[in-house]
C-alpha cells in the first residue's frame, strides 16, 4: 500500500506531461498553415519511417539500461551491404539475408563487448560506431562517402513504393518494426529481463535472469532496426550517405525521441506508448518547422533547447535511485 | 622568378598556360620542372571520395609526377574539427604551396592567414574564404547564382504561367558558394515580385535532408515551380523527391556540380533538370597549373589574389541535353 501511495504522484505528474505534449500537438496543428492535411500527414509518416525503426531499437537498448551509439553507424553499413550486393548482381532476397547476416554480427559485436567483456555500453558503442564507419567507408567503399543507387533497380523500387495504394512500403515497414518492438517487449520472456535489467540490473543478475544473453538479444534488435531504417532511407533518396554518422544529427534525434517520449535514461521503465508519443513531437516539430521555413541552424537550437528540457523533465519525474546506480550509468 | 602584372589572372591566362603546360608537361621535358622539383605541396581537402576533390587531385598529382615535387593529400573526411587540425599540421611542416578547400567562409581563415605569414603559398579551391591569399582556383559563384536565377525567372515568372514559386536547398548557409549563390539570387529575384521564394533550408550537403524537406514542401506547395539545389550530390535527393511525388515533369530541378558522369545520369534519369557545371576535371588542370607558377614565385603586382575563373558548362535535359558535357573519372 505504501508502495502504491508513493507510486501515485508519479504517474500523476506522468499524466500531466503527457496532456502537455498533447496541447503542444495541437497548437502546432492550429498555427501552421499546411499542416493539418492529409497529404502532409503522409509526409510526415514518409519522413519519419527510419526514425521510427531507429527509436524502437534505441528504446529497447535504453530500457535495458544500455546506450546504442553504433545505431547511425549500422543503418549506414546495412543499407551499404545491401546495395553493394544488389549492384553486384546478386538477387535481391539473397542479398537482404547476407546483410541480415552482417547485422546480426554487428549486433552480436556490440552485445558481447558490453555483457561479456563488460565495457560501459556508451564507450562499446561508440567505438564500434568508429569500427564500422572506418571499416565500411575505407575498407569497403575505399574512401567514397557516398554509394549512389539506381531508382530503376527492382529493390530500389520495391522499397520506396506502395504495398497497395495508400499504404507505402516503408510505413508498412514502420508498422511491422512497432508491432515487433511490442512483441518482444510484452510478449517474450527476453523483453522482461529487458525490464528488470533496466530497473536493477545487479538484481536481475544474481536471481539468475539471462542478462548476458539477453543484452545480446537487445543490441541484435536493434542493428535488425537499424538495418530496415537504412533501406528505406537509402531507397527514398537513391543515395547511401556515410554522413548521416559523421555529421548528421539523427543519433541525436533518435535518442531525443527517447528522452521525450519519458523512456528514461536509465532504463527499467518505457514502452511503445512512449516511442509513438516521442517521434510524434519530434516528427511534428521538424516537419513544422520546415513548414515554417526556419534555417537548419534554427532547427537544431530548437531541438536542443527540448531535449535540454526533456531531460530536466525527466530528471525530475525519474529521480535517480542511489541504490540501483552504478558506475558507469549515465 | 616568374613575375605577373595585372590585378588578377583571368580564365584565358590560365587556359594558355594550362595548354602550355600540357603540352611541355606531359612529355616530360617542360622547363619548370627543374626548378619546382623537390618542393613540397599539400591539399586539404572537405573530404576525398567525392568526384570533385577526386578530380581536382588527380590532376594535381599528375603534374606533380611530371614536375618532381612531392603532392600529398591530408583528408578531413567532412570533419571539419579534424581539418583545422590537419590544416595546423600541415602549415607546421612548412609546405611551400598549400591547397585548401573552405567548408565556410570563416573556419580557415585565421589558418590561412597564419600560413601566408609564415611564407607559406596558400592557394583555396572552389570555396573561399574570407581571407584572402595568394591564388584562387574556382567557380563564379555569384555569376551562377545569378544565372540560375535569370534561367528560374524566365520559366517560372511573368508571362510563363507558372506559380512563380521557388524552393532553393543551399548545403550550409555559411558556405562559401551558399553565401554568393542566394545573394546574387535573391538580387535578381526581388527585381520580379512574382517570384516566391517558399523555402530557403539547407541540407548540410545531404541528399536524405534534401529528399525529406522537398517532399514536405511540395506538400505545402504542389504548384512549386523550380528547385534551386546549390550541389547537385544533395540536389540527387531533392530530385528523387520530386520524382517519388510524380512532379517530374512539371517542377524544374536545377543544380550546380562538377559535371561528371554521376551528374548526366541524374538527368538522363530525369533527377536533376538542369545542371550548371564548374568542370572539376578542368579546375584540376588550371589547379595543377596554378601550384607549378605559385612553386615557380608568381604573384600579383599588387600582392592581391590571383583569380582563375572555372568555364562554366550548362547541362539541361531535353533536346539540347549533350552527355559529351560531362566528365569521367
Amino acid at each position: 500500500m505504501a508502495d502504491q501511495a508513493q507510486l501515485q504522484p508519479v504517474r500523476g505528474r506522468r499524466g500531466r506531461r503527457n496532456l502537455l505534449e498533447v496541447i503542444v500537438l495541437a497548437v502546432t496543428l492550429a498555427l501552421i498553415p499546411g499542416f493539418a492535411t492529409l497529404g502532409n500527414l503522409k509526409v510526415i509518416l514518409s519522413n519519419s519511417a527510419s526514425l521510427v525503426m531507429l527509436s524502437c531499437g534505441m528504446a529497447v537498448v535504453i530500457i535495458s539500461r544500455g546506450l546504442d551509439l553504433s545505431i547511425v553507424a549500422e543503418m549506414v553499413a546495412g543499407a551499404t551491404t545491401f546495395s553493394i550486393l544488389i549492384g553486384a548482381g546478386v538477387a535481391a532476397p539473397v542479398a537482404l539475408l547476407l546483410t541480415v547476416a552482417v547485422m546480426i554480427m554487428l549486433g552480436f559485436l556490440n552485445g558481447w563487448l558490453i555483457a561479456y567483456v563488460e565495457i560501459p555500453a556508451m564507450l562499446a558503442t561508440l567505438a564500434s560506431a568508429m569500427l564500422i564507419t572506418g571499416l565500411f567507408r575505407f575498407g569497403i567503399l575505399r574512401g567514397e562517402y557516398l554509394l549512389l543507387l539506381p531508382k530503376t533497380d527492382p529493390a530500389v523500387v520495391f522499397l520506396s513504393g506502395n504495398v497497395f495504394p495508400g499504404l507505402t512500403v516503408p510505413v508498412a515497414l514502420m508498422g511491422a518494426t512497432l508491432l515487433a518492438t511490442w512483441v518482444l517487449l510484452n510478449l517474450s520472456a527476453a523483453g522482461h529481463t529487458v525490464y528488470a535489467m533496466g530497473d536493477n540490473f545487479q538484481a536481475a543478475r544474481l536471481t539468475g535472469l539471462p542478462v548476458r544473453r539477453v543484452t545480446i538479444v537487445v543490441y541484435v534488435f536493434a542493428a535488425l532496426t537499424a538495418l530496415l531504417a537504412g533501406l528505406v532511407t537509402s531507397a527514398a533518396s537513391g543515395t547511401v550517405d556515410f554522413r548521416t554518422v559523421t555529421n548528421g544529427t539523427l543519433l541525436f534525434e533518435v535518442i531525443l525521441v527517447a528522452v521525450l517520449g519519458g523512456i528514461p535514461l536509465r532504463g527499467g521503465r518505457g514502452g511503445l506508448r512512449n516511442i509513438v508519443i516521442g517521434i510524434a513531437l519530434i516528427a511534428v516539430l521538424r516537419n513544422g518547422m520546415t513548414l515554417l521555413n526556419f534555417t537548419a541552424q534554427t532547427q537544431d537550437v530548437l531541438k536542443g533547447l527540448v531535449l535540454v528540457t526533456a531531460i530536466v523533465a525527466d530528471n525530475y519525474f525519474n529521480p535517480r535511485d542511489i541504490e540501483t546506480d552504478t558506475v558507469g550509468d549515465l | 622568378m616568374v613575375h605577373i602584372t595585372g590585378n588578377k589572372l583571368r580564365r584565358l591566362a590560365a587556359t594558355i598556360v594550362a595548354g602550355a603546360c600540357v603540352a611541355l608537361g606531359f612529355g616530360g621535358s617542360a622547363q619548370a620542372g627543374s626548378d619546382i622539383a623537390g618542393k613540397k605541396v599539400i591539399f586539404v581537402p572537405i573530404s576525398m571520395g567525392i568526384s570533385l576533390t577526386e578530380g581536382w587531385a588527380r590532376r594535381m598529382k599528375e603534374h606533380a609526377a611530371v614536375y618532381g615535387y612531392s603532392f600529398d593529400i591530408r583528408d578531413a573526411a567532412f570533419n571539419t574539427g579534424a581539418m583545422s587540425e590537419l590544416l595546423a599540421k600541415a602549415i607546421s611542416e612548412k609546405p611551400d604551396v598549400l591547397v585548401v578547400h573552405n567548408p565556410t567562409v570563416q573556419l580557415l581563415a585565421r589558418q590561412i592567414k597564419q600560413a601566408e605569414s609564415q611564407g607559406i603559398k596558400v592557394l583555396q579551391l572552389n570555396l573561399q574564404s574570407n581571407q584572402p591569399s595568394n591564388a584562387f582556383v574556382g567557380a563564379n559563384w555569384t555569376r551562377i547564382g545569378n544565372d540560375i536565377a535569370e534561367d528560374i525567372v524566365k520559366e517560372c515568372g511573368a508571362g510563363s504561367g507558372k506559380s512563380g514559386k521557388v524552393a532553393i536547398i543551399p548545403g550550409q548557409l555559411t558556405a562559401a558558394d551558399s553565401v554568393m549563390m542566394n545573394d546574387a539570387a535573391f538580387k535578381v529575384f526581388k527585381e520580379h515580385p512574382e517570384i516566391n521564394v517558399v523555402s530557403n533550408q539547407a541540407s548540410d550537403w545531404e541528399p536524405e535532408k534534401a529528399r525529406q524537406i522537398t517532399a514536405t514542401v511540395l506538400q505545402q506547395n504542389p504548384d512549386l515551380c523550380a528547385i534551386f539545389g546549390h550541389w547537385d550530390v544533395h540536389t540527387i535527393g531533392a530530385g528523387n523527391a520530386v520524382k517519388d511525388a510524380g512532379l517530374e515533369d512539371k517542377v524544374l530541378v536545377y543544380a550546380t556540380g562538377g559535371g561528371d558522369t554521376v551528374t548526366c545520369k541524374a538527368i538522363e534519369d530525369k533527377v536533376l533538370d538542369r545542371v550548371w557545371s564548374y568542370d572539376a576535371d578542368g579546375q584540376g588542370r588550371d589547379a595543377a597549373t596554378v601550384v607549378d607558377l605559385l612553386l615557380q614565385g608568381a604573384q600579383s603586382s599588387d600582392g592581391s589574389m590571383l583569380t582563375v575563373e572555372s568555364p562554366l558548362k550548362i547541362i539541361k535535359a531535353g533536346p539540347d541535353y549533350d552527355p559529351s558535357l560531362c566528365w569521367k573519372m
